[in-house]
């Protein structure tokens, strides 16, 4: 890997600690960064008063993992599509995921607000089988598993659930803002409760991904040269749409509808890096997904503090005129 | 098919342009092979053979199924019937991997992704050779550094794919498949956008190579070019190989008029120059 990518990724690592130290640090309350050392699992000596010790482990530690899950979850299904699919306009809204798991979660707050412990769990199940069906669609019949019919069956599928998602809506006009939150993108302050359940998803769905670098190189001179090189192009745009279905479902659970980071997040590192091969792209979307979400949380936190807003606005705020910025730049 | 020794030997590198060469056991072998697209039969009955050291041109009029023929030898299309066979083993028993080490394949516009550097590209070439999760090492980088040589490309290492022009895209598409390190290369028209300049300096590439002991099979439409670098021609129309041969006995006057509805006449001179003379607006030959 050349000089350049090999710093961007390690300034993005770095962006990364730091924004976590400071996640841990920052909230309602300001914990001393001397502090938060000292009280951090694996390497701290633990000399910290207990009420400290207990708002870290139980609150900020968990917030902080869970946003910087979302973000690498996120960047990376953004990162897999943009690079299945050859196309620069894909994110996890492109394969139905985002609209099923949509639909999964207003389902139980609007329709069975009792359910509310559930929504994380139907979120992930709808976002997944919404994207199952994109996929089935896309790779049936005849020409089955290219492109243009993925994306046309992920429009497709998408608009059902949307629909669904908007009749749920206009069926419980009074429950729509226990949504809002869901809607904008969220990070939860309840511990360890959600990560608890989806951790695996996003850890296998990452190792995944890992896996999938070197194939999805090899569809980039198109699928004529990629099967001359012994692959299969379509079955891996399958393999890699099923990884980033996981990861953005996973992440919907966790988070919410967050749509900027999967599409922008892969955009602003190849800027960056100046390649668009996916050794760099794939775990540099990873750091530069966890590190914009992690300090778009401290920024949802600290500025109506102690009321804490979605992330999801923020998140935008923020990484727009960085992306546009990059965008100036490179055309 | 022409009988060949098992034990035949590859031919002696040589750079003294067409020629039959001394005989080597074909490494690709196409018989009565019959392909169908989307319910539609597009090769009837077609055979085609890549042998060490000689250059086949595959010619025909538009939609004569050449370039089906190609994709179908080279693995990337499914027959409906007929063989296919690499160094005697049907490909269908062949792995894509193992296959990917037999013969590379250069189409005729490949995809131009941007962020891709000439040496990333080439070295997507290369990574049959590299196998799992292995790194590419010295070895590789050296490979890659070779095809990019014999494909005339190595001062182009550093470019952006996106910034080349379309002569120098086709010289790196070519180092692509060299990368392979495969015995047999198939290009499907890679000429066919280049500028005059451009083809005659792929031509030059394609026959050096052929003289350094690669088997190629290049789909053309050039016909004074198709006489110029190939040992052989197979001349497809509706489907069907319906000649193969030298390029001076199989394009002749009558089958030119017959295949192609034009008056024309191949021209050569001792030199090596091509050319086909045409009576552009004399009506289609009965």
């Amino acid at each position: 890997m050349a000089l350049r990518q090999s710093a961007v990724l390690a300034a993005a690592a770095a962006l990364l600690v730091l924004a976590a130290l400071a996640s841990i640090a920052l909230g309602s309350t300001t914990i001393p960064l001397g502090d938060v050392l000292h009280a951090l699992p694996l390497v701290g000596d633990g000399r910290v008063d207990a009420a400290t010790d207990q708002i870290i482990d139980n609150l900020r530690i968990p917030r902080t993992v869970t946003a910087i899950a979302v973000g690498a979850a996120l960047g990376v299904s953004g990162a897999l599509l943009q690079g299945a699919l050859a196309n620069p306009l894909a994110s996890p809204e492109v394969i139905g995921v985002t609209a099923g798991a949509g639909f999964g979660a207003m389902l139980l707050l609007l329709a069975v607000p009792d359910a509310v412990a559930l929504v994380p769990l139907s979120a992930l199940a709808v976002g997944l089988l919404a994207a199952a069906l994109v996929f089935a669609v896309a790779w049936s019949g005849r020409g089955g598993g290219s492109i243009a019919r993925l994306i046309l069956a992920g429009i497709a599928v998408s608009a059902i659930f949307t629909a669904g998602t908007t009749m749920l809506m206009t069926a419980y006009p009074d429950r729509v803002s226990s949504a809002i939150f869901f809607i904008a993108g969220y990070i939860a302050d309840d511990g360890w409760g959600v990560l608890e359940h989806v951790w695996y998803y996003v850890v296998a769905g990452l190792a995944l991904a890992a896996l999938l670098v070197r194939p999805l190189d090899r569809l980039a001179l198109g699928d004529d040269v990629a099967q001359s090189l012994g692959v299969r192009p379509r079955a891996i745009r399958l393999a890699a749409a099923a990884v980033a279905a996981l990861l953005a479902a996973a992440a919907a659970a966790l988070a919410g509808l967050l749509g900027f980071v999967g599409l922008v997040v892969p955009h602003v590192m190849r800027m960056a890096g100046g390649t668009a091969s996916h050794r760099f792209v794939v775990p540099a979307s990873a750091l530069g997904g966890a590190a914009i979400l992690l300090i778009a949380d401290i920024l949802s936190r600290r500025i109506a503090a102690p009321l804490a807003l979605p992330v999801g606005p923020f998140m935008v705020a923020l990484g727009v005129p960085l992306f546009l910025w990059l965008l100036r730049k490179a055309v | 098919m022409s009988a060949v020794p098992p034990d035949a030997g590859t031919p002696s590198p040589s750079t003294a342009g067409p020629g039959p060469g001394p005989a080597a056991a074909p490494l690709l072998e196409v018989r009565d092979l019959r392909v169908r697209i989307g319910g539609r039969e597009i090769v009837h009955a077609a055979d085609l053979t890549a042998t060490p050291g000689r250059l086949v041109a595959v010619v025909g009029p538009n939609g004569a199924g050449k370039s089906t023929l190609v994709r179908t030898a080279a693995g990337l299309q499914r027959a409906a019937g007929g063989e296919v066979h690499w160094e005697g083993t049907d490909v269908r028993q062949v792995s894509g991997r193992h296959l990917a080490r037999l013969r590379a394949f250069v189409p005729q516009r490949a995809r131009v992704p941007d962020g891709i550097d000439v040496r990333e590209a080439v070295m997507i070439g290369r990574s049959p050779r590299i196998g799992g999760l292995r790194r590419p090492g010295r070895a590789d980088r050296d490979a890659v550094e070779d095809a990019l040589r014999r494909a005339s490309a190595l001062e182009l290492v550093d470019r952006q794919l996106s910034t080349l022009s379309g002569g120098e895209l086709q010289r790196v598409q070519l180092a692509v498949g060299l990368a392979q390190g495969a015995p047999v290369l198939i290009a499907d028209e890679p000429t066919s956008a280049l500028d005059l300049g451009a083809t005659a300096t792929f031509a030059q590439l394609l026959r050096r190579l052929a003289g350094d002991g690669l088997a190629i099979v290049l789909v053309v439409h050039d016909l004074a070019l198709a006489a110029a670098i190939a040992d052989e021609v197979v001349v497809m129309a509706d489907g069907r190989t319906v000649a193969t041969g030298p390029p001076s006995t199989v394009l002749d006057r009558e089958r030119l008029a017959r295949i192609w509805r034009v008056d024309a006449a191949l021209r050569t001179d001792d030199e090596g120059r091509t050319a086909l003379d045409v009576a552009w607006l004399a009506p289609p030959a009965a």
